[in-house]
């Protein structure tokens, strides 16, 4: 589910239509003219949308009305969570690779004839 | 929908930033990221050691190193995956002012099935009294194909440290 996430989101253009939608439902007309590509374009990354889990559709009279839903942003958030965690786990080391080059530089002060 | 919003927003433009405070000299800090010996003390995942061949500090300076596996745990993942126990790779200081910020940017050219593409660190340094302050901006990479092999090759990692430093599940 993760790689799908990330690879709906890998398009520029879906990511403009997921900013677009940032505020509330709207419908294609408003997406369109949020995005700035032709209708066909933005009818077809909403599909993908829609089936990756991203997006909801709802009928409302002739309208078709298209929200986020909450789901695969709070997986990103979690894989983001386990990325960040695998980074302070680096920088654990980072810090233990200081207090060693520290150590060797009281080392070499105490004994200058080395 | 309230919930939705800020992983919308933080989603397609995500980064990840750590920061971090060290009793050290600024300039401690910087030799570990642009030293030979200073970058092969650290860097790399855990179970992962890097020999650095070729790093030029400097502004637009290259950075060559190969990535060992060196536990037996790494061994097999990098097995498991089909991945090589030791793979070159290649970066470039984009920014290079001392003791102040470092930009390095990687080349990933090593994940099967996807064109090499190129990935950014940002390091902002500085100093309060008697200690060093450090950021450290990464963005994620979007890739899928990375993606899974991080969390397939890393997550596992992740428990063994969380066990080592006393780090408690959240």
């Amino acid at each position: 589910m993760h790689t799908n996430a990330f690879e709906t989101l890998a398009d520029p253009t879906r990511r403009r239509i997921v900013e677009a939608l940032r505020d509330g439902e709207r419908q294609v007309n408003d997406i369109v003219e949020r995005v700035g590509i032709h209708q066909s374009g933005v009818s077809r990354h909403l599909r993908i949308l829609h089936e990756s889990g991203f997006v909801s559709m709802r009928p409302d009279g002739q309208r078709r009305l298209y929200a986020l839903r909450p789901e695969p942003f709070r997986e990103l958030e979690a894989w983001l969570a386990d990325y960040r965690r695998l980074w302070e786990a680096r920088l654990d080391r980072f810090g233990a690779a200081l207090d060693q080059r520290r150590k060797d530089q009281d080392a070499t002060k105490k004994e200058p004839g080395q | 929908m309230n919930d939705i919003s800020p992983a919308a927003k933080a989603a397609p433009q995500a980064a990840v930033v750590v920061e971090r405070t060290y009793r050290a000299g600024v300039e401690d800090l910087w030799a570990l990221w642009t030293t030979k010996a200073g970058f092969e003390s650290w860097w790399g995942p855990e179970g992962f050691r890097v020999e650095v061949h070729r790093l030029e500090a400097r502004t637009g300076g290259a950075l060559e190193y190969d990535m060992i596996a060196d536990s037996p745990e790494a061994i097999a993942a990098m097995k498991s995956m089909g991945q090589p126990l030791s793979h070159n790779t290649h970066g470039t200081y984009a920014e290079f002012r001392p003791h102040d910020r470092l930009k390095l940017v990687h080349v990933i050219d090593f994940v099967p099935g996807s064109e090499p593409y190129e990935t950014a660190i940002e390091v902002d340094f500085g100093v309060a009294g008697d200690q060093a302050r450090m950021v450290v901006t990464i963005h994620p990479h979007l890739d899928p194909h990375w993606t899974k092999m991080s969390v397939m090759g890393f997550t596992s990692q992740l428990a063994k440290l969380d066990k080592r430093f006393g780090w408690m599940e959240r």
